[in-house]
């Protein structure tokens, strides 16, 4: 099973109102931010975002009202722009419920999925207010150390969507630099999407094998859009572009359609399937 | 003039001066202070230490100082990727040496919080929740954190929620720095350990909300010619010195 070559909007199609998406990279720095915009002019709603560390995807998605629900470790922009401030003020007037963790937590409920199995013991937690207000359990060791382990539930993504330079044309995933934590997520959700720089021949993927992170057989389907990243970095194609997350971050309406309007993605070759 | 501090050097090489010799050290995200830090302690101690960072770099020698303190440069000259689960997984079985983790509030007891001002359901501000920190706090072998302001808000008698503890058992806050002040664990809780000698040391009691046991406390020795040296590198033209808002 290879996975389908589609255009983004087409990709975005495959997402429902509701659905929980975990989304790949950390902050700035190779986010599946296309696809994010692409919800966003698609109009998809009502939506779980699962992310250890989200910026610029969970704000632009709170800043047009998308998010029923946040589960996260760390939310900022980052990169000296500070508090992410659309996702700050969706929790602060309630249009979004937040789950607080820390972003361990998060894995670990994402590893208990991962393993097929209802929760995942973890270290650390001890003295925080984070599991009183979750209602995580703590469990002894049933073997007898006399330690015990706080216990996350699973937690199943309906997608993870994630943003990589290179994919082989079965659909193999090859990330250059750190996975962060996109490799526990495709291996957590139901189904795997995938927004791609570029298509690179199988041969290099067959050469080294051990450098793909996702198979394409785990992978429902792949956009390629160039620089979809934008306007955060892929390593190694580009690095974050400071004076656009400045224009993101100017709060008027006609600020936000224009950086939408100015992404990579609407440009015509990009809307190729 | 050249010996003296700035509130940015003064942050920067305190918290470097937490780093020691054959331990592993590690910066996050949204931590471009402590990440500093450690590129000013790989060019001003002799020491050899294990640097690890939240992209994945194991002691990388990148070609600029990046403004995102998980940005890809960091990796740069690594010799292995050592990504976001590897390194917690090795803080929570213990082999973590120090890490760097940010607060917005901190007590007497060093524990923080980073998740809400106010009532955690009803923010007056929500802040950018933990992190790392509610896992790595209890069971790193040292924490640090840093506070680019010094009041009786930012160090205080009462935490509006408790994001990270160090538990009971071992771990926990092993350092704090602010724009005057250095903090250190005696076991128990923070107790002075230095100040920023151009202040006096009721200013630092008075701008902090916990009870201050200054009896083993002397004024910060001031940076040293290779410290200074190792700044200026790092930030040549005070870029990062402009961008930090210091409320000294």
């Amino acid at each position: 099973m290879t996975a389908d070559f589609v255009s983004l909007p087409d990709l975005a199609a495959r997402i429902s109102d509701g659905d929980a998406l975990a989304l790949g990279g950390s902050f700035l720095h190779r986010g599946p931010f296309a696809l994010v915009r692409e919800l966003i002019r698609q109009g998809r709603t009502d939506l779980e975002i699962i992310k250890q560390s989200p910026g610029y995807d969970i704000d632009a998605l709170c800043r047009a009202g998308r998010v029923a629900k946040a589960r996260c470790g760390i939310v900022a922009m980052e990169g000296n722009f500070g508090l992410a401030p659309w996702y700050r003020k969706a929790i602060e007037n309630k249009a979004t419920e937040l789950e607080e963790h820390a972003c361990a937590s998060l894995t670990a409920g994402l590893r208990a999925a991962a393993f097929g199995v209802p929760f995942q013991p973890i270290g650390g937690l001890d003295g925080s207010a984070l599991p009183d207000l979750n209602g995580w359990k703590r469990i002894e060791d049933p073997y007898g150390s006399g330690r015990g382990a706080y216990v996350i539930p699973a937690i199943t993504p309906d997608f993870a969507v994630v943003h990589t330079p290179e994919v082989s044309p079965n659909g193999d995933v090859r990330v250059l630099g750190t996975p962060h934590w996109d490799r526990i997520m495709t291996r957590a959700a139901k189904k795997v999407l995938v927004v791609a720089e570029r298509v690179e021949p199988l041969e290099t993927f067959q050469e080294r094998p051990e450098m793909t992170l996702v198979p394409h057989f785990m992978v429902d389907a792949v956009a390629v859009v160039p620089h979809g990243a934008w306007p955060g970095s892929c390593h190694p194609d580009y690095a974050i572009d400071y004076p656009a997350v400045e224009r993101y971050l100017t709060d008027t309406d006609e600020a936000f359609a224009a950086h939408l309007a100015e992404a990579p993605e609407t440009r015509e070759e990009a809307v190729r399937g | 003039m050249a010996e003296r501090w700035s509130p940015f050097s003064y942050i920067v090489t305190n918290l470097a001066r937490f780093v020691r010799p054959h331990e592993v050290t590690f910066s996050g995200v949204n931590s471009a202070l402590p990440m500093l830090a450690c590129l000013l302690a790989k060019r001003a101690y002799d020491f050899d230490f294990t640097y690890i960072n939240v992209a994945g770099g194991v002691d990388p020698e990148p070609s600029s100082v990046p403004l995102s303190s998980s940005d890809p440069v960091l990796a740069e000259k690594s010799a292995s990727i050592f990504a976001n689960e590897d390194f917690y997984d090795l803080c929570t079985r213990g082999r973590m040496d120090l890490c760097f983790l940010g607060a917005a509030q901190v007590d007497g007891r060093g524990r923080t919080n980073v998740s809400a001002i106010g009532d955690w359901h009803a923010p007056k501000v929500r802040l950018p929740g933990g992190g790392g920190g509610a896992v790595m706090l209890p069971t790193a072998r040292r924490a640090c954190t840093w506070r680019t302001e010094h009041s009786t808000r930012t160090m205080v008698q009462t935490l509006d929620f408790v994001t990270a503890s160090g538990g009971d058992a071992r771990g926990g806050m092993h350092g704090v720095v602010t724009p005057i002040a250095v903090f250190v664990n005696d076991g128990t809780r923070l107790v002075l350990d230095s100040w920023h000698p151009d202040v006096t040391l009721d200013d630092v009691i008075a701008r902090t909300g916990f009870a201050v046991d200054a009896s083993g406390a002397k004024p910060t020795p001031p940076p040293t010619d290779r410290e200074r040296a190792a700044l200026r590198a790092i930030d040549p033209d005070g870029a990062f010195e402009r961008d930090t808002t210091i409320r000294s």
